[in-house]
């Protein structure tokens, strides 16, 4: 922000607090006043002392006169003493005596003036000489029985003379001293004027410095604030301020305020401008929506890259149109009012359905209108989103088809699988039911005969379970098992696997354990399907087990799952067979296990029914024998493998 | 063997229909029925045949394969429920190789007493047979009395 240059006298002014230039503006008139008054107090002091003077002055010349006086009549009372001899003229003479060193010694008192003083000092002399000069006459006069008249006579002149010169010297003070005194009245005339002169122009400086104390107190802060009030008002319009002085009292700092807030506020405005004009380039590319607004009634007011694309028009051609050109004609009527009416019912309307380009060829599109509304929520116009969706819909139904075609082709796989399954048994059991047959009927036969009925029965059941787990494998891979998905408690469950595998297990000169969870844990899955895989499990370790004394079955806990664990002490599994292990028809170590019956389906078909109940079946290394864990979950959860046939019984 | 409510020879003497497109099954079934000692057999290898000669033979016993041609056993066990009145009780026992759930429950659904999935066990089959005989024998025992 720029500021005008201030000078520094009133720049240190105006940084100055509120408060402090309110003190000193009221107290710039207190001390003019006091000042005022202190010279007053001042002048009238030194008129009081020019008056005191001008007393002393007038004290001096009485007294001045009073030695005179004195001397003269003592002059004339020795006189008539000579002359008479009477005593009583003698008494202005002792009068004189008695007064005159009194009378002298307040004039040296009171004397200050240099010149008077020098008269003074030549009056002293003069005076002593005329009293000496009257004593000696009294004593002439008494000790001389006669006095010649020219004594008395020179004597009388002489004193005379010495009166003469005293009263010369007298007047010589006198003179002085009514110098000096018209020198006082002067100064005391000079001091009262002063002082009337300094009290009229302390009144009129005092007057004067309130008010312009109170002018630049109160016309200097009420410019500024009615200038902060202008930059408040332009604020509220948005306009940009006028420059302040940088001052640091209250009302600089509100300014400075104000400043800041307008240019943060210019900041953000200016920040929302290029956010506002970056979107509106980002909405003018999109170029795979069509993005549009309308005005209140529907007339296109703005059009994108997308919009160009998709429906043919270029902006200038369909700017001031009304959009309801763009809907085919069977909907003209009233699906685009319908829209708007929507979207200002409801913020914003959805449709998809067929749009008409400008050359009027139709697409289908996904639109959507929303209403835009001003802070007050005044309807200000309508965007609107278009979406070309003819290749998404032929997509749509590119999948559909192929959908349709797999459900398809999967009910074929299942209906295979069933037609196989069924005539694979139709012809087995004419040969498994007539063999029975002849097995009832055995001893109607020779002993070779017998044999070979046994090996057809053998034979024949055989081929039953491998067609059995082939089919099962088959129709779980396919998708095409059902499963009863239900809870089952885990505890009675094992009790009843081990009540069922037990015989078989006895029958391999086994010892049989059980070892239940320590809580009662549930899972959720297919009664048939779980057994048919723990006897399994079973069958296998009672089968193999050749070299141990024991099969164990137990459960326990892992994570979301229990894991069903079947172990022997047997010789185990090698590691080099582990990874054929769960392969079909891949009976492991066959030709010394000649003797062991078994399809070789047993374990892949486990683990394909545990993955289809959503758990798993694994071998895990064990230092004694082998061990095979069947997990299933604990929490009720959707099968691994859709159903085909849209029988709901897994739910 | 326990002892039966219903004399064997009686059980025996009842009229027994077998239905199954599979010759070499109707001659296992034939020979397990001749074995047990029954003698009013009648077999059928041709399904379309199935409801007349229900009609006509009036069998005790009816031995009905489900996947056949032109006509299949469900049709049969429809036209067999449709044929009889609500209070008969006509045992009949379902024999397939049609080993899934849903073909189970439709049988037994429309009216089958028993079912039982090929290969089966021929010892279990004749005694199967042997108890629903008896089962009819008292249950028209019953009616008449």
């Amino acid at each position: 922000m720029q500021q005008p240059l201030v000078k520094p006298s009133l720049r240190f002014w105006a940084d100055r607090p509120l408060a402090f230039k309110g003190i000193v503006v009221i107290a710039l008139p207190l001390a003019i006043l006091l000042g005022s008054l202190v010279s007053l107090y001042l002048a009238s002091d030194a008129e009081t002392r020019a008056e005191d003077d001008v007393r002393r002055a007038f004290a001096i010349q009485r007294d001045a006169y009073q030695v005179h006086a004195l001397l003269a009549e003592a002059a004339a009372g020795v006189r008539g003493y000579v002359l008479t001899r009477e005593e009583r003229f003698l008494e202005p003479y002792r009068r004189a005596e008695a007064d005159l060193p009194a009378t002298m010694g307040r004039l040296d008192i009171a004397i200050e003036d240099q010149v008077v003083r020098g008269h003074f000092e030549d009056l002293r002399p003069v005076v002593a000489e005329k009293r000496e000069g009257l004593r000696s006459t009294i004593e002439l006069a008494n000790n001389s029985v006669s006095i010649s008249p020219a004594d008395v006579e020179r004597s009388f002149v002489a004193n005379k003379l010495a009166l003469d010169a005293v009263r010369s010297e007298i007047e010589d003070v006198q003179r002085a001293e009514a110098i000096v005194l018209d020198r006082r009245q002067l100064l005391v005339d000079e001091v009262r004027t002063g002082f009337l002169r300094l009290t009229a122009v302390s009144a009129a400086i005092g007057l004067l410095g309130s008010i312009i104390g109170v002018y630049l107190f109160s016309t200097g802060i009420v410019r500024r604030v009615s200038r902060l009030e202008d930059n408040a008002g332009k604020l509220a319009r948005g306009e940009r301020l006028s420059d302040l002085p940088e001052e640091a009292d209250e009302i600089g700092r509100l300014a400075q305020r104000l400043g800041r807030a307008s240019a943060l506020l210019r900041a953000r405005e200016d920040d929302l401008r290029a956010s506002e004009e970056r979107f509106r380039l980002v909405i003018e590319r999109v170029r795979d929506y069509g993005i549009f607004t309308l005005n209140r009634h529907g007339v296109v007011t703005s059009w994108n890259l997308g919009a160009e694309r998709i429906k043919g028009w270029h902006a200038g051609e369909i700017l001031g149109q009304h959009f309801s050109r763009f809907y085919p004609e069977e909907t003209r009527d009233y699906l685009p009012a319908d829209m708007l009416e929507r979207a200002r019912d409801q913020g914003a309307a959805e449709d998809e359905g067929w749009r008409v380009r400008k050359d009027g060829s139709r697409f289908w599109a996904n639109v959507v209108i929303t209403a835009l509304r001003n802070e007050v929520g005044e309807l200000q116009g309508f965007a609107k989103v278009t979406r070309d969706m003819s290749e998404r819909r032929r997509s749509e139904e590119a999948l559909r088809l192929a959908r349709e075609e797999a459900v398809a082709a999967n009910r074929a796989k299942s209906e295979f699988l069933s037609r196989t399954s069924h005539e694979l048994r139709t012809p087995l059991n004419a040969i498994l039911g007539f063999g029975q047959l002849l097995e009832i009927a055995e001893e109607e036969f020779e002993k070779h005969h017998r044999e070979a009925i046994g090996q057809i029965a053998k034979a024949g059941r055989h081929l039953l379970s491998l067609i059995n787990d082939l089919l099962d494998i088959s129709s779980i891979e396919a998708g095409a098992t059902e499963l009863e998905i239900e809870p089952i408690d885990v505890a009675p469950f094992l009790e009843d696997m081990h009540a069922l595998a037990a015989p078989i297990v006895a029958s391999a000169g086994l010892n049989f354990d059980l070892e239940q969870p320590e809580l009662p844990l549930t899972i959720y899955a297919d009664r048939r399907r779980t057994t048919q895989v723990i006897l399994n499990l079973i069958g296998n370790a009672a089968k193999y087990n050749r070299t141990g004394q024991r099969v164990r079955l137990a459960a326990d806990t892992e994570r979301d799952f229990v894991r069903f664990i079947v172990e022997d002490d047997g010789p185990g599994i090698a590691e080099s067979d582990l990874p054929r292990l769960f392969t079909a028809f891949d009976r492991l170590g066959q030709q010394d296990r000649a003797r062991v019956e078994g399809t070789g389906l047993g374990l892949a078909l486990s683990r394909s029914l545990a993955e289809s109940m959503g758990g798993d079946l694994r071998y895990e290394p064990n230092s004694s024998g082998a061990r095979f864990c069947f997990t299933l979950s604990r929490t009720h959860q959707q099968a691994s493998q859709p159903q085909s046939d849209g029988t709901e019984i897994v739910k | 063997m326990t002892e039966r409510l219903v004399d064997s020879s009686e059980i025996l003497s009842r009229r027994i229909l077998a239905i199954d497109d599979e010759e070499a099954n109707i001659a296992l079934l034939r020979n397990v029925l001749e074995r047990e000692g029954y003698t009013e057999i009648q077999c059928l290898t041709d399904p379309r045949e199935g409801l007349s000669t229900y009609i006509e033979f009036e069998p005790d016993l009816v031995l009905l394969d489900l996947m056949m041609p032109e006509v299949d056993g469900f049709e049969l066990l429809e036209a067999f429920g449709r044929h009889d009145s609500a209070d008969e009780f006509r045992p009949i026992l379902v024999l397939t190789a049609d080993t899934t759930i849903q073909a189970r429950r439709k049988a037994l659904a429309l009216g089958a007493k028993d079912f039982v999935s090929k290969p089966f066990d021929v010892i279990e089959v004749g005694l199967r047979i042997s108890n629903l005989l008896e089962t009819r024998i008292l249950y028209q025992r019953l009616r008449h009395r």
